[in-house]
């Protein structure tokens, strides 16, 4: 699905504060797996992610999205893949405030050319999907944390994405919305997506549905295991 | 279709966009609307009035001959007018009887001229909308007015004069013309000063410069000179309001200029997680450029109307003693509603086109941030 090879990343190249954030990673991140980086911050699962999203270019090494290199693309064709294959749930769900929850999760599909009409439908079918149809309405800001954290996830999905990709999705959640959090992501994965997760929290490393554990430390990626 | 979908999407997020900073897009729409219903009221009121001057010169006479006195405007003898009449195409030749009547109880200044068609009553008078209002007088009050020989003769009001020539007539007084030479001692045999009709306008210089030889203590005022007068009377006075007006335009230059090109963190942040969610840099610049373009052309349309609605409506209220320049009598009419389309083109290029410029800019700077930044944040 995804392969990662020599990846090297350096922030502020010949600057006094330049600082390599990941360092010769070759990794292949296979279809229809859950993957977790594990590692504390600072070890470069962030920047992996942003990189196996098409977010950011690395600085050396090449990248393949379904066999086929996309290292060398230009931004408008990396933002199309980004659309077109990838949904994102932040750390922080970084949902725009003052805006609707439906307004929210047709953020990534609006300028899409999409009809508007369909486009609304799609978005309120999906928070159907995650009990929020009453909500769709609401401002993000009056919603629980519960109800922000799946508006964030129907946001990721509202483009039909092959992979999510979760930054830390549980580190601002108690342990009941972790865990619904994870049986949302197993769904998802039965479902046929790949789920990528950079995260250091144990109940999701060590949760049942994870296929794969790579474990990083300052920038490198140290032992990958196979999970049970 | 969908490139017109997708914008349409687009303008909807700006739109929310605005909503969700109100307070901040509120303020800049009404300073904004504000700067052009005033740049808009003042050049619709030059162009009105002078539109209006205009027309009302059409009919006057093609020449003016005035005689001097040490370069001073003096009485014409009668005699002028057979001279004046044997010049080759010189049509008519008429003596006009007129003055200016200082009135210091109320502080005003008439204009009183003899009349013509239809001719009035000896100690009857006709008069404007401005003196009627100024002192109360409507038809049948007697108005007295002050002999050069420091008697006080009443007139009666016979006529007033309608809105319609209101611009023209305001201040003016009608009487006969034996009332007028008494009142203001015009000896017989001499008028204030003489109209020439000529029947080919191409030969107004050619007749000009022939009053000037065969009188040369008279100087012929050309109709054109007198529409040039208008012309740069109003634009003076139109330049002279945009003067003042020059500090609140610098004011909402450096306003909309601050609030335009700085991008809040909030704003900063939301741009990030669209480029996040798959937003091209294109895309966020188109968005912010739309966000632009509503405000502009909300704050351009709104100050048009309200100054289209001010100048023909409401005869130019707020700016009424400089634009008009009288001093007591301001005459109340309505102008002839018209729009110059190049006036307004370029004051849409002054207002609408710099400020939109002005918010692409920084959004340009923003949106070309990583998209992976808002992962760090």
């Amino acid at each position: 699905m995804v392969e990662l090879k020599h990846i090297t990343k350096v922030f502020n190249r010949n600057r006094p504060d330049e600082f390599t954030a990941l360092l010769d990673v070759s990794l292949l991140v296979r279809a229809g797996k859950v993957t977790v980086f594990k590692g504390p911050s600072g070890s470069g699962k962030t920047t992996l992610l942003s990189i196996i999203g098409a977010m950011a270019k690395p600085t050396s090494g090449r990248v393949f999205l379904e066999g086929k290199e996309i290292t060398s693309l230009s931004e408008r064709f990396l933002t199309e893949i980004r659309r077109r294959t990838f949904g994102f749930i932040f750390q922080q769900f970084h949902l725009i405030r003052g805006i609707s929850a439906i307004e929210n999760v047709m953020l990534p599909a609006t300028t899409t050319g999409e009809k508007h009409a369909t486009l609304r439908d799609r978005a309120l079918r999906l928070l159907d999907l995650f009990g929020l149809s009453a909500k769709a309405r609401s401002r993000v800001e009056w919603l629980s944390g519960g109800e922000v954290q799946r508006v964030a996830i129907a946001r990721a999905l509202v483009n039909n994405p092959a992979v999510i990709i979760a930054d830390e999705p549980t580190a601002h959640l108690d342990t009941r919305l972790s865990m619904d959090f994870l049986g949302i992501m197993e769904r998802l994965n039965a479902e046929g997506k790949t789920i990528i997760i950079a995260s250091h929290d144990p109940l999701v490393y060590e949760s049942g549905m994870v296929s794969r554990v790579v474990e990083m430390r300052d920038g490198e990626i140290r032992g990958p295991r196979q999970s049970a | 279709m969908s490139l017109l979908e997708r914008h349409r999407n687009i303008i909807d997020f700006a739109l929310s966009s605005l909503g969700r900073r109100w307070k901040k897009n509120l303020a800049l729409t009404l300073v904004y609307a504000f700067i052009v219903f005033t740049l808009a009221s003042v050049i619709f009121f030059t162009e009105a009035v002078k539109r209006e001057a205009r027309a009302v010169l059409k009919g006057a006479p093609e020449i003016v001959v005035q005689r001097l006195m040490a370069g001073r405007h003096d009485l014409i003898p009668a005699g002028y007018i057979d001279i004046l009449k044997k010049i080759t195409g010189v049509g008519q030749v008429k003596g006009r009887l007129w003055g200016y009547y200082f009135e210091p109880s109320t502080g005003a200044n008439y204009t009183i001229v003899a009349s013509g068609d239809p001719p009035l009553e000896p100690g009857t008078i006709a008069v404007g909308q401005g003196v009627s209002r100024t002192l109360h007088a409507a038809v049948g009050d007697l108005i007295p007015l002050r002999g050069t020989d420091g008697a006080y003769v009443s007139f009666e009001v016979a006529r007033v004069f309608s809105h319609a020539s209101e611009l023209v007539s305001a201040d003016l007084i009608e009487m006969p013309a034996a009332d007028l030479r008494a009142l203001f001692g015009v000896p017989a045999g001499f008028f204030t000063d003489l109209t020439l009709k000529v029947r080919n306008e191409k030969e107004l210089v050619v007749v000009a410069d022939k009053i000037r030889r065969l009188l040369p203590d008279t100087r012929p005022i050309l109709r054109d000179e007198i529409l040039r007068t208008y012309d740069s009377l109003f634009d003076w006075r139109s330049g002279l309001l945009l003067v003042v007006f020059a500090g609140a335009v610098a004011a909402f230059i450096i306003f909309a200029w601050d609030k335009a090109t700085s991008l809040s963190m909030d704003e900063r942040r939301e741009m990030g997680v669209l480029k996040a969610v798959g937003w091209k840099t294109s895309e966020v610049i188109a968005m912010k450029s739309w966000e632009g373009i509503i405000v502009s052309l909300t704050a351009f349309f709104g100050g048009i109307l309200i100054a289209y609605v001010h100048v023909f409506f409401s005869s130019a209220l707020l700016f009424e003693p400089v634009l008009k320049g009288w001093a007591v009598l301001y005459p109340r009419f309505q102008l002839i509603p018209h729009i110059d389309p190049y006036q307004v083109l370029a004051l849409f290029f002054l207002t609408v086109v710099p400020y939109t410029v002005a918010t692409v800019i920084p959004s340009w700077n923003a949106a070309t941030v990583d998209p992976d930044s808002i992962m760090r944040l």
